[in-house]
C-alpha cells in the first residue's frame, strides 16, 4: 500500500503545476534555494572560528549549546510560518478500504523528508567533526550528533502539530515570536538567563552520550501527538483543508463604503478579498518587513553617503506592498474575470478604484515611515519624492504591467513561499521601473545638485498625478486588447 | 434578438464552432443540447464577448457583441462558477451584482423575496462564503444572481446540473413563468432533454460545433431528442 502512495506522492510532485510553470520562476527560487544552502554551508565550514571569534574565553561547546535552546524556538516559529503541512490529499482515499492508520502513518512519516529538516544538518555535521569529535570522541560526536538530529526532527513534528491543530493563524505565530524576542532581551540584560538553561542542558548531552534517549522519547511523543490528532480527525470534513470558517462581519463591511457608490462597492470588495483569503492574507503579512527593514540600511553608515542607493530603499519602502498589490491587480480576481467581464461595469471605473487603493496603501506606508526622519532630514526628503513617484508614476506603469499577467491565482491557499500563478518574467519586467528613479538622481545629481535631483523624480510623480485620466485611458484600452487572453487563461486550473 | 453571422471559433487548428447562420428572435427560449465537447459553453462564451471569434460576429439587440459595453445591461448570465466571487457571502453578492445594475437596496430585496422558494432556506442568512456552499447551492446563487435588474436576454449554462430535484422543478416552473410574463429572450443549454423540451419553443442540438437539428418545440420534440441521442 505504502508504495502506491509514495508513487501517488512523487507523481503529484512531478506533475504539479509548479513545475510546468514557467521555467524563470524555477531559477530564481532553485537560485535562492542555492544561496541558502551555500551559507548555511560556509557558516558550517567556519564554525569553529566564529564561535572562537564571538566568545575567545569560552569553550566553543558551551557557547554552541547557549545558543541552541534559540535556535529551536526560532525554527520551531520559521517552521510553524514556512513548512506546508506534509498532506497525501486523502479525500480520494478515504472511502477505499485501506487501514485508516496506514494513511495517517504515511502522511505523517513522510514530512521527516522535509528540506528544512536537512539544511542544519550543514552546519551541524562540520561543528561535530571539527569541533566535537577532536576534543570528545567520536562516541561522544555520534551521539551529540544523533541528538540534535532527533531534535531538528521533534521540531518538525512539533510545528507540523501545532499547524494541523491552529491551521496556521499567523497571529499565533505572531505572539510566539514575540515572547522569543522578549526572552532575548531579557537575557541579554541577564534578567532571565535562557542561554544559562540552554548551556547546561546541551553541556549534559556532551558529558552523558546516553542522553540520547531524550530526545528520542520526545521525537516519538511528538510524532504519535500527530498521528493521534490525523487519526481522530481524518474525517473529511473534520480536515483543516476543508473546514469552512462561518462568515462573519469583519472590517470591510464598513457601512460608510456603500455611500460613496460604486466606488465604495469596489473599495469594499478589495478589502474584502483580501482580509478573507489565505493568500492574500500572508502577504498582508508582510507589511511589517517593508515597512521595517529600512532600519537594516539607515542606522548604517556605509549607505549614508549613498543616496542613489536610499533611493532605491525608499521606493521599496512606500511602492513594496503597492507592488504586491499592483502586479497582480487583475490576477487577485483571475477566478471571477467571467462576471466581470459580463458585468455592467465602468472599466475606468473599476481601474480607478484599483489606482485609488494602490495610492491609498502607499501614503499609508509612506506615513507610517515618516520617524525614519530620525536617522537625518535627508532620508524623509528622499522617501518623499520617491513616494511621489510611486503613486504619479509608477502606480500607472505597475497597473499597466499587470495587463501582462496571465496566471490563475488560487486565493484559498495560503502562505508565504507560493508562488502558484506568479511569473517571475513579470517581476523581472518591472524592476527597471524600480531603478529608473535612481538613475534619474544620478544624472541630475551629477548635472545639478542632490536637493533638485530629488525635486525632479518627485516632480515627475506630480506631473504623472495631473495626466490620471490620460494614463487611464491608457491602461484601459490595454485592458480591452487583452482581456480575451488573460480571461481564457484565468480560466485554466492548475 | 440575437442574430449569428458566419461564426467560426478554432483551437489550436480544430474547429470547434462553425454557425453559418443562426437568429434567435426576441422572446424567443432557445435551447441548446449537445454532449460533451460540442461547442456548447464557447457559444455562451461568444455570445458573452468572453473569447474572441475567429470569424464572424454575433449581434446583440442590433449591436456586434465584441468590444461593446451596450449589451451588458440588458443581459443576465451565468455560466459557470467562474462567475461568483466566492470569499463574498450570498448576501453579498447579491448587494453587489444588484449595486452594479443599478438597483436599490429595496429592489434586491424583493428581487431576493421572488427566490425564497428556490432557495429553499440553504443560501440566505447561513452565515456562510460561497466558497463554503455545495455545488448545488453554488448553482441556486449564480443562477438568482444573473435574473436581477430584469434583464431581457438569459444566457444559462446547465442550469439544471447539480440541482435536487425539487429545485429543478422549481427552476423550470419558474423560467416557464418568466417566459409567460415578460418578453424576455433565453439562451439555455442543457443535458437534461426533458427540462429542455419542457422549457425551450426551440431545440438545436449542436455535434462538433455544428447546428445539426433546429426544432420548433412541440408534442414529439422530447421523442426527437432521444432517438437522436439514442446510442446503438
Amino acid at each position: 500500500m505504502i508504495r502506491w502512495f509514495i508513487t501517488h506522492s512523487w507523481k503529484s510532485a512531478l506533475r504539479s503545476g509548479v513545475w510546468q510553470k514557467n521555467l524563470l520562476t524555477n531559477i530564481v527560487i532553485g537560485f535562492f534555494a542555492l544561496i541558502l544552502i551555500l551559507y548555511m554551508l560556509i557558516l558550517g565550514i567556519f564554525i569553529d572560528k566564529i564561535l572562537e571569534e564571538l566568545a575567545p574565553d569560552r569553550n566553543p561547546l558551551n557557547v554552541f549549546g547557549s545558543v541552541m535552546f534559540y535556535y529551536f524556538l526560532t525554527d520551531l516559529l520559521m517552521r510553524y510560518m514556512f513548512q506546508s503541512l506534509s498532506t497525501l490529499a486523502v479525500e480520494p482515499y478515504l472511502h477505499l478500504p485501506i487501514r485508516r492508520s496506514t494513511l495517517v502513518h504515511y502522511v505523517t512519516a513522510k514530512s521527516f523528508l522535509h528540506l528544512f529538516n536537512f539544511i542544519p544538518l550543514l552546519v551541524f555535521v562540520p561543528f561535530i567533526l571539527k569541533v566535537v569529535v577532536p576534543e570528545q570522541g567520536a562516541i561522544v560526536g555520534i551521539s551529540y550528533g544523533l541528538s540534535l538530529l532527533l531534535l531538528v526532527f521533534n521540531n518538525n513534528f512539533l510545528a507540523t502539530y501545532f499547524k494541523r491543530q491552529l491551521t496556521g493563524q499567523a497571529r499565533i505565530a505572531a505572539i510566539a515570536g514575540g515572547s522569543v524576542l522578549l526572552l532575548i532581551t531579557l537575557d541579554y540584560f541577564k534578567l532571565i538567563s535562557l542561554s544559562t538553561v540552554s548551556e547546561w542542558t546541551f553541556m549534559k548531552f556532551i558529558a552523558y552520550p546516553v542522553l540520547v534517549v531524550l530526545p528520542l522519547a520526545l521525537l516519538f511523543f511528538s510524532y504519535m501527538l500527530n498521528v493521534r490528532y490525523l487519526q481522530k480527525n481524518a474525517y473529511l470534513e473534520e480536515m483543516p483543508e476543508t473546514r469552512g470558517k462561518g462568515a462573519t462581519e469583519t472590517l470591510s463591511d464598513i457601512r460608510y463604503l456603500s455611500k460613496l457608490g460604486l466606488t465604495g462597492s469596489f473599495i469594499g470588495l478589495e478589502l474584502k478579498l483580501w482580509l478573507r483569503n489565505k493568500r492574500t492574507k500572508s502577504i498582508l503579512y508582510m507589511f511589517p518587513i517593508f515597512v521595517l527593514y529600512g532600519l537594516f540600511f539607515y542606522p548604517n553608515p556605509v549607505y549614508n553617503d549613498k543616496p542613489g542607493f536610499l533611493i532605491f530603499v525608499g521606493i521599496f519602502i512606500s511602492g513594496g506592498m503597492m507592488l504586491n498589490y499592483l502586479n497582480y491587480a487583475f490576477g487577485y480576481e483571475s477566478t471571477y474575470f467571467d462576471y466581470l467581464l459580463t458585468s455592467r461595469i465602468d472599466l475606468k471605473q473599476y481601474l480607478r478604484v484599483k489606482l485609488i487603493v494602490a495610492m491609498l496603501i502607499s501614503t499609508f506606508c509612506f506615513i507610517v515611515t515618516i520617524p525614519y526622519v530620525l536617522f537625518g532630514v535627508d532620508i524623509l526628503y528622499i522617501n518623499i519624492a520617491t513616494y511621489l513617484f510611486n503613486i504619479g508614476f509608477l502606480s500607472f506603469l505597475l497597473l499597466f504591467m499587470a495587463t501582462y499577467n496571465k496566471k490563475r491565482m488560487d486565493l484559498s491557499k495560503g502562505a508565504a513561499f507560493n508562488y502558484q500563478g506568479v511569473g517571475a518574467a513579470n517581476w523581472l519586467a518591472v524592476l527597471p521601473a524600480f531603478l529608473l528613479p535612481v538613475i534619474m538622481y544620478l544624472v541630475f545629481n551629477f548635472l545639478l545638485n542632490k536637493y533638485a535631483a530629488l525635486m525632479i523624480i518627485g516632480l515627475t510623480g506630480i506631473a504623472g498625478l495631473v495626466f490620471t485620466p490620460f494614463f487611464v485611458k491608457v491602461i484601459q484600452e490595454q485592458l480591452l486588447e487583452k482581456r480575451y487572453v488573460m480571461a481564457e487563461n484565468f480560466r485554466k486550473e492548475s | 434578438m440575437i442574430h449569428v453571422k458566419d461564426l467560426k471559433k478554432q483551437y489550436n487548428g480544430i474547429t470547434v464552432l462553425n454557425i453559418p447562420e443562426l437568429n434567435v428572435p426576441e422572446g424567443q427560449s432557445f435551447g441548446l443540447v449537445g454532449n460533451n465537447g460540442a461547442g456548447k459553453t464557447t457559444f455562451f462564451r461568444l455570445v458573452l464577448d468572453l473569447i474572441r471569434a475567429d470569424k464572424g460576429e454575433i449581434q446583440s439587440a442590433g449591436t456586434v457583441v465584441a468590444g461593446s459595453e451596450a449589451w451588458k445591461a440588458n443581459t443576465g448570465s451565468y455560466l459557470d462558477k467562474g462567475f461568483l466571487i466566492d470569499f463574498l457571502t450570498p448576501e453579498e453578492y447579491f448587494d453587489f451584482t444588484g449595486h452594479i445594475r443599478g438597483l436599490s437596496k429595496g429592489d434586491i430585496q424583493e428581487h431576493l423575496n421572488l427566490f425564497s422558494d428556490f432557495f429553499a432556506g440553504e443560501v440566505i442568512g447561513r452565515k456562510k462564503y460561497i466558497r463554503d456552499l455545495s455545488m448545488g447551492n453554488q448553482q441556486k446563487v449564480g443562477i438568482a444572481s444573473a435574473l436581477m435588474g430584469k434583464p431581457s436576454i438569459l444566457v444559462l449554462d446547465e442550469p439544471f446540473n447539480s440541482l435536487d430535484p425539487s429545485t429543478q422543478i422549481r427552476l423550470k416552473n419558474m423560467l416557464n413563468k418568466l417566459k409567460s410574463q415578460v418578453k424576455i429572450t433565453m439562451l439555455i443549454s442543457s443535458h437534461d432533454l426533458n427540462h429542455i423540451a419542457e422549457v425551450c419553443d426551440r431545440v438545436c442540438i449542436l455535434e462538433k460545433g455544428k447546428i445539426v437539428h433546429d426544432i420548433e418545440t412541440r408534442e414529439d420534440t422530447l421523442a426527437v431528442l432521444e432517438s437522436y441521442f439514442a446510442v446503438q
